[in-house]
């Protein structure tokens, strides 16, 4: 009776741990209010987007990179993309509406906040994988074919599809 | 023409007129193209719309493309490309608007040969742009609070899969608006998060209107309110559940039961009480309406017997004014005088026809005239009282008419009308009444004739044996314990110096305990002298009785109070007594 105590208990106990470290091992924790920065940018959408001349391209709407991560790499890969629109896009466009340029601002703002959390992850619990490293890559490529200025506001445009795939993920990993 | 012209301007440079010029005469590009091009998208609802061109004609229709965006293939939708169609519903074809797909759609105007240039939605159609809404709401009212449920939309172009809630599987919330009716009164707007609800509406009646506008939180989807679901409260409807009419139906029957019984009760107590009344108080039940004169009193049968005159004996004058005259058993006072010339109210039967006569006709006379002046007019009893002195030539004596049995029917409080003749008659032959007689011991006035009538009830006893004894007793002035007639004993020891009694009129007064009897066969002066003492009473001498059997006794008054001066009255055979006086009283 009493060996039997002890094995159910340590069987409690490893299963308590398991439902917390999963959690962890996913991925960081990130609190952010995703459905702001979607207002922000639905405020400036129809201005941004009509810039983008070039419809049949796309840097991030692409099935393979962006929907065929993953959720280990969610983290790795929401890092990358982070980085890339702190050092790339925000950086080379050019915005002389100061409305569209406040929008922007805030958006970029709430992504350093983002970086910043998951820079304090552990590298381990935010491993990036090889899987996770070739969709960063293509985005980059797609990004460098094209202008600076028509990437740049391209990339812009498309944050709804980013700012979707982070709420999907993230929340539905919280939630889970 | 158009060549030569095309020519001149490409040797001249002037690039940009040969780009106008082009422009203007290219065929398919006369036509403007559509202003603006937008989607309006509910859920599973996904419509282009666009506006037209100027100066379009019935010819001119329009075309549609679209494109997923990050791809290169342009779709035609050409179910787009209707006559005067400025919209398109593009739900089929973007399906796949709810798993992570953007859409770019374009139109251009078509008239003939002439198209237009395409018009790009400037948005990228994505599930942002999905505008919210609700299938239906239902409401129930249940304990004074409205419940509600959410129907969400269910479109049949949705795959079976793809249902609202798998889509949107987290966040989802409603706002709830309560408004009641008439009136804009609202209430404050409630947000749930889930598809059930409940609105607390405490102690109010009346219609109430809900409708319900969805929403995410995690989302910026805009939602549009549904159409108002009213429901009535009426208090009726608390009231009236199950479990409050079955209680009242319960108390219903109690109610009916417990009243049945009552009435059951009533009937059976009235059936024996019925059976137990008398019939002599069965009363006929008076009629409510019914007019004085129309009233009748119960009827009793009252039977009045005529009283026979005949049948009692004429009374003596002594007897009237001997000393019971003034007994207490009738109220009287036994120091009053005695009474005399009293109306008479009845006329003892005489003996001598011519004393009838003279009763019939001097006596009420005399007695008026000499009488009623003294008379008492105590008639609660219907005995007058009258004082001896103003009539003292009315002298009753106890007259019986000879086997008459009947003297002891004074019972019956008939007033006797003494005999104012000097003989005495036999009061009674062997009767068993009794009477008591308390005599003045005097003579009989010359007036015999007259007539004194005895108003009330005299009751005297009698002894048996009277006549010898009573002739003894008169003779005899010694008076023997042992050998007369008690009631001659009495009347020898009231001549020894007792008051005369009272002469009773009618009824005799029974006197206080030791009253005896005066004998009326006593010499006139030796009764003379208490008449003389007591000129008030009024006695007959024992002598006036001698003729008459008389007996005396206390009628009225127990055996047991009268005690005879010297014991006399104390050595009555009292059984015998006892049994004379209810013999008499029968």
């Amino acid at each position: 009776m009493k060996a039997q105590r002890v094995c159910l208990c340590l069987l409690g106990a490893v299963l308590l741990l398991c439902s917390v470290g999963g959690r962890s091992l996913r991925g960081c924790v990130v609190l952010v209010d995703i459905r702001r920065m979607e207002q922000s940018f639905q405020d400036i959408k129809t201005a941004i987007q009509a810039r983008d001349t070039l419809q049949n391209v796309t840097i991030l709407a692409v099935s393979e990179a962006l929907h065929s991560v993953k959720p280990f790499d969610v983290c790795c890969m929401t890092k990358n993309l982070l980085a890339f629109y702190v050092d790339r896009v925000f950086k080379d466009h050019r915005e002389l509406n100061p409305k569209i340029l406040r929008k922007i601002s805030s958006i970029a703002n709430s992504f350093l906040y983002m970086q910043k959390s998951l820079q304090q992850c552990e590298q381990t619990l935010c491993h990036c994988r090889p899987e996770a490293a070739n969709a960063t890559r293509t985005i980059h490529d797609n990004y460098d074919q094209l202008e600076v200025q028509t990437a740049a506001i391209k990339s812009l445009g498309e944050l709804d599809v980013f700012l979707a795939w982070i709420n999907k993920n993230h929340q539905e990993t919280s939630t889970a | 023409m158009f060549a030569a012209i095309t020519i001149i301007i490409f040797i001249s440079g002037r690039w940009d007129l040969l780009a106008l010029l082009l422009t203007l005469f290219s065929p398919g590009t006369e036509l403007p193209s559509p202003a603006s091009v937008w989607f309006e998208a509910e859920f599973f609802h996904h419509v282009l719309h666009w506006t037209p061109i100027p100066n379009s004609s019935e010819s001119t229709h329009y075309e549609v493309e679209l494109l997923k965006y990050g791809t290169n293939l342009w779709e035609s939708m050409r179910n787009c490309s209707q006559p005067r169609m400025l919209s398109c519903d593009l739900t089929m074809a973007t399906l796949d608007l709810y798993h992570r797909c953007y859409y770019i759609a374009k139109v251009r105007a078509v008239d003939g040969g002439q198209r237009s240039n395409w018009t790009v939605n400037s948005t990228h159609f994505s599930i942002n742009e999905v505008t919210l809404t609700v299938g239906g709401v239902k409401l129930e009212v249940y304990n004074g609070s409205i419940f509600g449920t959410i129907h969400p939309l269910r479109p049949k172009m949705a795959p079976a899969a793809d249902t609202y809630e798998s889509i949107f599987t987290n966040f989802r919330e409603y706002e709830i608006e309560v408004r009641k009716v008439p009136g804009q009164h609202k209430f404050p707007n409630k947000k749930v998060k889930q598809e059930n609800f409940s609105i607390p509406i405490a102690e109010e009646m009346g219609e109430f209107c809900v409708k319900v506008k969805p929403s995410l939180s995690n989302r910026i989807n805009k939602g549009l309110w549904s159409t108002e679901e009213c429901i009535i409260l009426v208090a009726t409807q608390q009231y009236f559940t199950a479990t409050n009419l079955t209680i009242f139906f319960t108390f219903a029957l109690l109610l009916g039961a417990a009243l049945s019984y009552c009435l059951a009760l009533q009937l059976y107590v009235r059936r024996r009480r019925r059976g137990k009344l008398p019939t002599v108080l069965v009363f006929n039940k008076p009629t409510p309406f019914i007019l004085i004169s129309q009233i009748s009193w119960p009827e009793t049968h009252v039977t009045i017997h005529p009283l026979d005159e005949e049948a009692f004996p004429k009374v003596s004058p002594e007897l009237r004014n001997s000393e019971l005259h003034g007994s207490t058993d009738s109220g009287f006072d036994s120091a009053k005088p005695s009474l005399q010339t009293e109306e008479p109210q009845f006329l003892l039967p005489a003996s001598d026809p011519q004393a009838k006569e003279t009763m019939g006709k001097g006596a009420p006379l005399e007695l008026e005239n000499n009488c009623s002046s003294g008379c008492s007019t105590s008639t609660d009893s219907g005995i007058c009282l009258q004082e001896h002195s103003l009539c003292p030539s009315v002298e009753p004596h106890w007259e019986s008419q000879p086997g008459s049995n009947s003297q002891g029917e004074d019972d019956s409080g008939i007033g006797l009308i003494q005999k104012s003749e000097g003989q005495p008659g036999d009061i009674q032959g062997g009767s068993a009444l009794a009477y008591t007689r308390s005599l003045r011991p005097e003579v009989p006035s010359e007036d015999d004739s007259t007539t004194v009538a005895f108003q009330g009830y005299l009751k005297q006893s009698r002894c048996t044996e009277e006549k010898e004894a009573k002739a003894e007793c008169l003779e005899e002035e010694s008076p023997s314990t042992d050998s007369l007639d008690p009631t001659c004993q009495t009347c020898l020891d009231a001549e020894a110096g007792w008051p005369p009694p009272a002469l009773a009129k009618g009824y005799l007064k029974q006197g206080a305990p030791g009253m005896t009897l005066t004998p009326s066969g006593t010499s006139v002066e030796q009764w003379k002298h208490p008449t003389e003492e007591w000129p008030l009473l009024g006695l007959t001498s024992c002598g006036d009785l001698g003729t008459s059997d008389w007996s005396f006794g206390h009628v009225l008054a127990p055996l047991d109070r009268v005690v005879a001066p010297g014991g006399l009255l104390g050595s009555f055979d009292s059984d015998l007594f006892n049994q004379q006086l209810m013999s008499s009283l029968h």
